[in-house]
């Protein structure tokens, strides 16, 4: 648990400069005198510790389940904790296409808002993945098909082949494809939302 | 049941801010099925709620269109401070 310990003169201010420190609206944070200093009510104050206290995967999963809720959607959201650092919600609902959004749009906004929320409150950086109705995994299939279809045009007719812009994580699934192929070569192009991939023939 | 879009963005914004006190949502015109949506945070809870480039902010309109569009409806998401 995220925590900081400091010097206050009065009590009724540890609250407010934990919060400000912290970055952490009050509810989340656990207030614990650990020691009090000064003689005889002279130059008085508090060394006190100010610790969060909630889970951020659990706030994740709150979260998602009041969305999920006001949504009017029927789900079911599994967590996951895999080594320290990676936080894995797994989600079936009644509704999986209108949560994945074109191109999994809507999904990687969902990812990215609570990847945002639970790393506000963590000092460690949470890798924080979010799938809805096995759509990560398909796509991952479905990339590696286009890929290696892709590459085999490229290798044959000696023309390099552009891809539609894709995100990090996609493109990655391509260049790992791809990456013991002898007849191509990966690389990404442009920048922000039109990074895409080019897959290049190699010359022997 | 019909979608309560102040609600649902309420409860998106306030575990992210620290000042959850602050946070205001208001549902304004509703022509033609566009719903115009007014956010309101505490000035030290904008850059959060924004986020880097907008990706947060967007993130939330993402969401919520997805909502209206369950309904037949769009929605449009103003976030501002005092």
């Amino acid at each position: 648990m995220k925590s900081i310990v400091f010097d206050i003169k009065s009590m009724n201010d540890a609250l407010d400069y934990a919060s400000k420190e912290l970055r952490i609206q009050k509810d989340f944070i656990d207030i614990n005198v650990l020691e009090k200093k000064g003689v005889l009510g002279l130059m008085k104050s508090y060394k006190v510790e100010a610790t969060i206290n909630v889970y951020p995967a659990d706030l994740g999963y709150q979260t998602l389940k009041k969305l999920f809720l006001n949504m009017n959607v029927d789900a079911k959201i599994e967590m996951k904790q895999r080594k320290d650092n990676q936080l894995i919600y797994t989600i079936e609902t009644d509704e999986n296409p209108l949560l994945i959004g074109k191109n999994g749009k809507t999904l990687e906004g969902i990812q990215l808002f609570i990847r945002n929320l639970i790393n506000a409150y963590t000092d460690q950086h949470m890798i924080v993945l979010v799938d809805i109705g096995g759509y990560r995994e398909n796509r991952k299939k479905q990339l590696e098909i286009l890929a290696t279809k892709t590459a085999k045009e490229v290798a044959r007719s000696k023309i390099a082949a552009k891809l539609e812009p894709m995100n990090a994580y996609e493109r990655r699934i391509v260049h790992m494809k791809l990456s013991d192929w002898r007849d191509v070569s990966t690389v990404s192009e442009g920048e922000g939302s039109s990074r895409h991939l080019v897959i290049k023939p190699k010359r022997r | 049941m019909a979608i309560n879009y102040e609600q649902l963005i309420a409860d998106l914004i306030k575990p992210l801010v620290m000042n959850p006190e602050d946070v205001m949502v208001k549902k304004f015109s509703e022509e033609n099925e566009v719903l115009t949506i007014q956010v309101i945070v505490n000035q030290d809870d904008l850059g959060r709620v924004i986020g880097k480039n907008g990706r947060i902010a967007n993130a939330i309109r993402t969401i919520a269109y997805a909502s209206a569009s369950k309904e037949g409806k769009k929605v449009q998401i103003n976030i501002d401070s005092l």
